[in-house]
């Protein structure tokens, strides 16, 4: 903050900026809305990948965040749907990358085995 | 006014947010995710296979650290700091997937290349085992031909009681019961024979034509087989191996009408066993 303004001016400014936010902008609305939406495809896309398998935490706390969201949405505090939703979207996708790099590293240790055994194999047939 | 009522008020709002500018606030969630953003940006995995999440979550820390450095509320903060931490995170585990996968890709060449070794080498075993039957087949005919040679070297011809080879009259001498060179001759190769394949025996079996008497005949066709036999033990047989008869005129092979049928008849015959195998007299 610059301390050349003057005080009662600059507090004037953040008691207006602090009553809009409480209140809620009707121009907010749309992008809450929209926030909540794209939330709610990363929450079923993480779903859909086994992520309440492999990051039950994660898909938890996404999906309570979703709800709460939509519950800010209808209560038209739109600046707490947003937030929510946004923190939902991120619990989201991190328990989707959760499941597919458990996938991933599933798949690899399915293969080094394969290969052990292979290894085995060889090892005795060449003895 | 109201305004010189409340300036002095404010103006110690103001000297307090004043103090607070030489002290930039910060959350501990906030000095958290700086420790687990540095910690990713130590990672190779993070740094080569998840770049853009990485970037991502360092534009989200910035944020983080703006509304730290404009005093925002410590709630601000900490919703701020919390989207980077997830986002951290997200960028961690897209390295360790990518890095999953990428191993996947190397090791399954591996894999293939080891299989293919793999039956490569049951296909080499299995043409060797195949030559090698091969060679024992082949030496097994080879063996088989050359005993099939020798008997027919032998005149030996096959009977229900085994091989038989006759010793006609011309290999003795003229009523005697003694060999000539010929029918030694014939009996060497006989011996050969039996050294050759140590498991098999020989019946000797001495005939004579119908002339002279029952009792001459019958010694003299005894004395045949017998000078055979010795003969055969001679040349190292076992005697065990040998067994030695004589018929007389019994079983002739011809009528004993004409010279050369009792020629016929006058004669040696000597069965041969399989492996191990005894024989049956007549």
């Amino acid at each position: 903050m610059n301390l050349n303004f003057r005080p009662w001016v600059a507090l004037t400014m953040l008691c207006a900026a602090t009553m809009l936010g409480s209140y809620g902008c009707s121009s907010m609305k749309t992008p809450a809305t929209a926030d909540v939406a794209v939330s709610k495809a990363a929450v079923d896309n993480a779903a859909g990948a086994d992520g309440a398998e492999y990051a039950p935490v994660e898909m938890r706390m996404a999906r309570e965040k979703l709800a709460l969201a939509n519950k800010a949405l209808a209560d038209k505090d739109y600046q707490l749907a947003s937030q929510l939703a946004n923190e939902a979207r991120a619990d989201a996708r991190l328990a989707q990358g959760k499941a597919n790099s458990a996938k991933a590293q599933a798949a690899a240790e399915a293969l080094e085995s394969d290969i052990r055994v292979l290894d085995e194999e060889l090892q005795r047939i060449r003895k | 006014m109201k305004i010189r009522i409340v300036m002095p008020a404010m103006l110690a709002i103001a000297a307090l947010l004043g103090a607070c500018t030489s002290m930039p606030r910060t959350t501990s969630l906030l000095d958290q995710t700086h420790v687990e953003y540095r910690a990713a940006q130590n990672n190779t995995d993070v740094g080569s296979h998840a770049p853009l999440e990485l970037k991502q979550a360092g534009e989200a820390l910035a944020l983080a650290d703006t509304a730290a450095a404009n005093r925002d509320s410590a709630e601000r903060i900490d919703q701020l700091a919390y989207l980077a931490r997830q986002k951290v995170a997200l960028a961690q585990e897209v390295g360790k997937r990518k890095a999953a996968e990428s191993d996947v890709a190397s090791s399954g060449k591996l894999r293939d290349e080891m299989r293919l070794a793999q039956r490569t080498n049951e296909a080499d075993r299995a043409r060797l085992a195949t030559d090698a039957a091969r060679r024992d087949t082949a030496e097994a005919n080879a063996r088989v031909s050359a005993l099939e040679a020798q008997l027919a070297d032998l005149a030996a011809k096959k009977t229900e009681r085994g091989m038989v080879i006759t010793l006609g009259d011309v290999l003795f001498a003229i009523d005697r019961h003694e060999l000539n060179e010929q029918g030694m001759d014939t009996v060497r190769k006989l011996s050969q024979f039996l050294q050759q394949h140590p498991a098999r025996n020989v019946l000797i079996e001495g005939f004579t034509d119908s002339t002279g008497g029952a009792s001459h005949n019958q010694q003299l066709s005894e004395r045949r087989a017998g000078a055979v036999g010795r003969s055969l033990s001679d040349q190292g047989i076992d005697r065990k191996r040998i067994e030695m008869r004589g018929y007389g005129q019994q079983y002739p092979v011809a009528s004993n009408a004409t010279t050369t049928d009792r020629q016929l008849n006058r004669r040696v015959e000597i069965v041969l066993s399989e492996d191990g195998g005894r024989i049956k007299p007549r």
